[in-house]
């Protein structure tokens, strides 16, 4: 217990701390430098924003975009545009550049997102994507002509008489310092850098953080890991944007080389040095690149773009944690791991089913499904009522393949699924999970990073939406691992059978109707098997469980109906003992026909 | 509209297709073969450029330079694979940016080496006439050379000992290892085929354009949609992929404006991706 | 006494050199990159300059001082050097840019801290700030003769093939005027992205369209390949090719001889023009930096501009701006490598001598006509200076 309040405040105490350092350093540059070097460093500031963005991404949801400088670019335009227009009236220029240069970069993140992710395009594909759209906004940008009011936006050379940041109302007010700019920019990076420390420590980031870690697996969670990605991307295109109207605002001129593919790669960069997913590291990243290519551009034939391709090359290779990571590699050193870990003791008795969910019927209609010349599942009939049964059959005879129709992994060709009267064919995947269906498959699939109790508190989450009622929840389901003092253990430090019956309670938590386990018994002790046995007799007087298994010993121990398949289709059905007597039964078994 | 004008243009555009076929097969290889995305793709198309200009200067025959070339490239590619990429087997983005590090590298070496202006040299052209249009022989030698090197990679990679082995290491590298063959090694020499197609498409398309130390660049964008585009089968993929978008864009650009085909080219790419996010070749069922 | 004289006259020197301070302007120019064929020849006249100018004695006394960066070709690092230039290193005058968008990113900057700043490149013209001074030539300065001479020489039916941005799409609008003014037509145009490599649908359209000339205007010698794809189609026999742009990053080099020969380059400077101020610099040139390749208009654009600067100096007696630009505004004439040039009071562009010259098959070229005085009329007829002393806009064509 007191190792786990540690650990929490562990964390707290990193992220506020990273916090006061940044503000400390940042307040003694604004001392002792002068203001030319003010000037400079303000722009790298702003780069740090614009690299937070793509950590943000990249660092905490595993999603590589090439293409922040588009937000970042359109942001600045806007901001540009409104405060050319306006600024000679108005005065501040905060005002005027940042709401504007947020939107515009959400609203485009938003459409991007969109079709990235409700397209359900996988990582690569995402990347290749995000960079030919820079490739489609450099082209464009480079020709578009237009004047908006007072602000001539005049293709390729660019845009231009931008006013300053300017603090004040009113007309004719002067503009802020070197000093002034400087403090402005290290106030919002500081207040965007905790925005997304707790954004993190959220909800929201939570589930970002599982998308990151096993997406599938979250989506079984019955999360809609489209709309967080999306949602995550334009609160990214947010900050992007608001990066590109700051920008703006310092150099006053803007041009289409903004979204050139030089200026897209150095993002990755910023992220990479500073140390990717730690969300100071961009600063440090492009504080490090700012200053190392200034001071290097001073000699002239500068070969700072060679040394930065070297650097960039080293980074991969060698020190992929970047700066952040080098120093956390250090101070971890000093941290000691609290406790000893040992052996856990599954507890099924302290399991207390939660009346509030009953179980569904489950019906299959002419289910069909092909992969080119395999058919694994071919024109099933069946149904599933409260108890349990367990679908048997040879090897290859598609017993996984049914179970991946019927919750949805796998979308049919051809047929209906009914959960009691409704028609769920044509819900995805998590859907059908809110819908109540559980499932289980073969190998385990926890979030490995994560301690046990966070596994349980996010699936429990996923149910519940109130952090409350999940808290309880999660201690509740905890007594099973034994308690509080084993819940900090990570997901990844458990043997394989304990990391299924981890599996098995994440499922459970989400409080199913119908639960689906595909051969949860593998790599089980008998130990465990018998109170696995036990677990699924409890369950299912309430629920509806379908079982995938090869252990008929486990299967009698169930006393379950028994559905038989063979090269995809329902062989023959009964309870147990009539189809272990059954000849035709054996003879598909021992491929006897 | 008359028919000489539209015989030009299909011919011409086939041409344009063919060209970015054999500038993206060593892409499509090594992403279709071994999954790596290269960014210095368009310095090493560059670099077979210059190999080859540099031996046509010192008076080698343009064929022999361009063979010479291509073992230049494929022999780099060699190292390159050997330092950088063998680390970051699996690690798809982290290979991306290493490789962006490298075509930084690469370009900024050539540009010390070379400077930006190099001396063009004279190569024999013909052309042919159709009505009242010419037409450069040399743009349509390129459509039976590509044609060639497919089917000569095709066989290479399905019918020789080599070809099977890589194919083999690729699918499943632990169980070709268990079986004896030697993987780092055939790794190596996979990426080196694909360095070295790259340095014949820089070597051949000599005499069509200028040698800078940035051509590389304009092939890179089209030919890396293209590859994603192809899917995972490098040789059909590349081929249907390359040739609808290359013949669209060069078609749609003669009618109209290069701009508007080339922002076709980005649209249509955008598009197919939405429908087909691995590749159009994704659920095909040939071998490559 | 003698001795005694000179102790007193050196030690006056002495005090004299302490008293007097450097004048340091500052440079900012693409040395290394893909624009370095232009950034270095820059730096070089610059340097050339300055050292000639310190030699002869500096400015009123003082010598001159060059900082210097490298721009490395990137858009970013010209703001970035600029601002160090006249935050921290606080120069006198700047020198610098090569592209419009560099220029243009530069123009508010000088502005801002009032200082003079000259731009020595050839460009799409139509740039008007009282701090900013063209020495290079304009859009409309070049096209206008070199459009006169080919439509005597040619033929009357224009095919246009400019870069698709700024600088190709105002000078393709120019070409359209000067067209309609000579009575020719604009029978095609097609404006290239810069990325492009596939250039055989322009050709056909060329063919489809029939003129008797193409004013090509490659940008990069990326766009070199339409030049050479053009030739291998044999279209050379049937329709010429003129250019303002073409040899300005000796292209012609980069060209293949059989692609370069008979293309005809309309410019403010060649390397090949036959006057004794030009071959005495080509002399210093190559004393100070070898000859390993063609001069290019934009180091004598850069040169003429550090000698106007230096005129405005001595003229003022100071380096302070007000005072030097009000001297580079009241009329100087510098005698130059392309021959006299005048910096015009009203626009601050320069009135100087356009060349015609038509490439030879040895990747050089040869003087065809000298058109002398030229005068940029769309930027005087646009830009007063005088009368408007604080327009600062950059002034395009209406399409």
């Amino acid at each position: 217990m007191i190792g786990n309040l540690l650990q929490k405040n562990n964390l707290l105490k990193k992220d506020n701390l990273i916090v006061f350092i940044f503000i400390f350093i940042g307040l003694i540059v604004c001392l002792i430098a002068d203001d030319y070097l003010l000037y400079v460093a303000t722009s790298w500031l702003i780069f740090g924003i614009l690299g937070l963005s793509l950590d943000l991404l990249w660092g905490k949801a595993g999603i590589l975009s090439l293409g922040q400088t588009i937000f970042y670019g359109l942001g600045g335009y806007a901001g540009a545009v409104t405060s050319i227009n306006f600024s000679s009236t108005i005065g501040n220029t905060f005002i005027l550049a940042l709401p504007i240069g947020i939107f515009v970069g959400v609203l485009t993140a938003g459409i991007i997102g969109y079709f990235i992710f409700y397209g359900r395009m996988g990582e690569l594909q995402t990347t290749i994507l995000t960079y030919a759209a820079v490739l489609v906004a450099w082209t464009s940008t480079l020709t578009f002509s237009y004047t908006f009011g007072e602000a001539k936006v005049a293709g390729d050379n660019g845009l231009s008489n931008i006013p300053s940041m300017i603090l004040s109302f009113g007309e004719g007010v002067s503009e802020l310092s070197e000093k002034g700019m400087f403090l402005s920019l290290l106030l919002i990076s500081v207040l965007l850098l905790i925005g997304c420390q707790r954004l993190i420590k959220m909800p929201f980031g939570k589930v970002i953080e599982c998308i990151r870690q096993d997406s599938h697996k979250t989506e079984l969670l019955g999360y809609d890991i489209r709309k967080y990605q999306t949602i995550l991307f334009m609160i990214s295109g947010g900050i992007a944007g608001l990066g590109g109207a700051l920008f703006a605002l310092w150099g006053n001129y803007l041009n289409p080389s903004m979204f050139s593919v030089t200026e897209a790669l150095l993002v990755p960069i910023y992220v990479l040095v500073g140390g990717i997913g730690t969300l100071v590291g961009p600063f440090l990243g492009a504080i490090s690149i700012g200053a190392l290519s200034f001071y290097l551009g001073g000699f002239s034939g500068g070969q700072a773009t060679l040394v930065i391709g070297i650097i960039l090359i080293l980074m991969v290779l060698f020190f992929d944690k970047g700066i952040m990571g080098i120093i956390l590699s250090i101070v971890n050193k000093f941290i000691k791991k609290p406790f000893r870990e040992e052996a856990i003791e599954i507890n099924i008795g302290k399991y207390n089913i939660a009346i509030t969910s009953r179980w569904k019927k489950i019906r299959t209609d002419q289910v069909f499904k092909s992969f080119g010349g395999v058919i694994p599942v071919n024109n099933i009939d069946l149904e599933f009522n409260a108890g349990t049964t367990c679908i048997i059959g040879p090897n290859g005879a598609g017993k996984s393949s049914f179970l991946k129709v019927c919750t949805g992994i796998y979308p049919i060709d051809n047929g209906k699924v009914f959960l009691d009267s409704l028609d769920i064919t044509n819900y995805e995947l998590h859907d059908r999970v809110k819908q109540g269906i559980g499932i289980k498959m073969q190998k385990p699939q926890v979030f490995k990073s994560f301690s046990i109790k966070e596994n349980i508190w996010i699936s429990a989450y996923s149910k519940t939406r109130n952090v409350s009622l999940t808290n309880k929840t999660t201690n509740d389901l905890l007594e099973i691992f034994g308690g509080k003092k084993q819940g900090h253990r990570s997901a990844d430090s458990l043997s394989h059978g304990e990391q299924q019956w981890l599996d098995i309670i994440m499922v459970l938590a989400l409080e199913p109707s119908v639960i689906c386990l595909d051969e949860p018994a593998a790599g089980m002790t008998k130990g465990e098997r018998r109170k696995l046995s036990t677990l699924i007799n409890i369950l299912s007087k309430t629920r509806t469980i379908i079982l995938v298994e090869h252990d008929m010993d486990f299967v009698k121990s169930l006393n379950p109906k028994v559905a038989v398949l063979h090269q995809g289709s329902l062989f023959t059905t009964g309870n147990i003992d009539e189809v272990c007597q059954n000849e035709n039964v054996l003879d598909i078994y021992l491929g006897r026909k | 509209m008359d028919f000489d004008y539209l015989l030009v243009v299909f011919l011409s555009s086939l041409s344009s297709a063919s060209i970015l076929i054999m500038a993206t097969l060593g892409l499509s290889l090594l992403f279709g073969l071994m999954g790596i995305i290269n960014l210095a793709h368009g310095e090493f198309i560059m670099y077979g450029a210059y190999a080859a200009l540099t031996l046509v200067s010192v008076g080698f025959p343009y064929p022999v330079a361009i063979l010479f070339a291509t073992l230049f490239t494929a022999l780099f590619g060699m190292v390159v694979e050997k330092l950088i990429i063998r680390r970051l087997y699996g690690r798809i983005l982290y290979t991306m940016l290493a490789t962006w590090g490298l075509s930084m590298v690469m370009y900024q070496s050539v540009v010390l080496i070379f400077g930006t202006v190099t001396p063009g040299l004279d190569f024999k052209q013909s052309n042919i006439t159709i009505g009242d249009y010419s037409m450069s022989s040399y743009l349509l030698y390129m459509i039976p050379l590509t044609v060639l090197l497919l089917v000569g990679l095709y066989y290479l990679l399905t019918r020789s000992k080599y070809g099977i082995m890589a194919r083999a290491c690729i699918a499943d590298p632990q169980t070709a290892a268990a079986m004896g063959m030697k993987t780092k090694k055939l790794n190596m020499i996979t990426f080196s085929i694909g360095s070295g197609l790259a340095g014949f498409a820089g070597a051949i398309i000599l005499p069509l354009v200028s040698a800078t130390p940035n051509m590389g660049f304009a092939f890179v964008i089209k030919s890396f949609l293209t590859v994603v585009v192809a899917g995972p089968l490098a040789l059909s993929g590349t081929a249907v992929a390359g040739s609808f978008l290359g013949f669209i864009s060069s078609t749609t650009a003669s009618f109209y404006s290069s701009i508007i085909g080339d922002m076709l080219f980005f649209t249509i790419t955008i598009l197919i991706l939405r429908f087909y996010p691995n590749g159009i070749s994704n659920k095909w069922r040939f071998k490559l | 006494m003698n001795i005694s004289k000179n102790l007193l006259l050196s030690s006056l020197l002495v005090g004299s050199s302490l008293l007097s301070g450097d004048i340091k302007v500052g440079a900012v120019f693409d040395l290394s990159g893909g624009l370095n064929v232009y950034g270095i020849q820059q730096s070089r006249a610059l340097h050339l300059a300055v050292d000639k100018i310190n030699k002869n004695g500096g400015l009123n006394g003082d010598k001159v001082k060059v900082v210097e960066y490298d721009s490395q070709s990137e858009l970013s690092k010209y703001t970035q050097f600029a601002n160090t230039l006249i935050r921290r290193d606080k120069i006198a005058a700047l020198f610098a840019g090569l592209t419009s968008s560099s220029r243009e990113a530069l123009r508010p900057l000088v502005r801002k801290a009032k200082i003079p700043y000259f731009y020595g490149s050839l460009y799409e013209g139509g740039a008007c700030d009282k701090y900013t001074f063209v020495t290079g030539s304009t859009a409309s300065q070049a096209l206008k003769p070199v459009m006169k001479w080919a439509t005597e020489t040619y033929g009357k039916k224009i095919f246009i093939m400019a870069p698709s941005y700024n600088f190709g799409t105002i000078s393709g609008h120019w070409v359209k005027k000067y067209a309609e003014e000579l009575g020719a037509e604009v029978v095609g145009e097609d404006y290239l992205p810069l990325t492009l490599s596939d250039f055989s649908p322009t050709i056909q359209k060329i063919q489809r369209s029939k003129p008797d000339f193409v004013v090509a205007l490659p940008v990069g010698t990326n766009q070199n390949g339409f030049l050479e794809q053009f030739t291998a189609a044999g279209l050379k026999k049937s329709i010429g090719v003129v250019s303002t742009n073409h040899g300005s990053g000796n292209q012609q080099i980069a060209l293949s001889p059989q692609a370069g020969k008979g293309i005809v380059s309309g410019k403010g400077y060649f390397e090949e023009i036959d006057n004794k101020t030009n071959n005495e610099f080509k002399a210093a040139w190559n004393t100070a930096y070898g000859h390993n390749e063609p001069i290019i208009s934009g180091a004598v654009d850069v040169w003429n501009a550090v000698n106007l600067w230096a005129m405005a100096v001595n003229k003022a007696k100071t380096s302070s701006s007000k005072e030097v630009i009000a001297a580079l505004e009241s009329g100087l004439s510098f005698d130059g490598p392309s021959g006299k040039v005048n910096m015009l009071p009203k626009s601050h562009h320069l009135q100087q001598n356009i060349y015609l010259a038509k490439g030879s098959n040895k990747q050089d070229f040869k003087i065809v006509r000298t058109y002398k005085n030229m005068i940029p009329e769309y930027e005087e007829s646009k830009c007063d200076l005088i009368k408007n002393p604080t327009l600062a806009k950059h002034f395009e064509p209406k399409k």
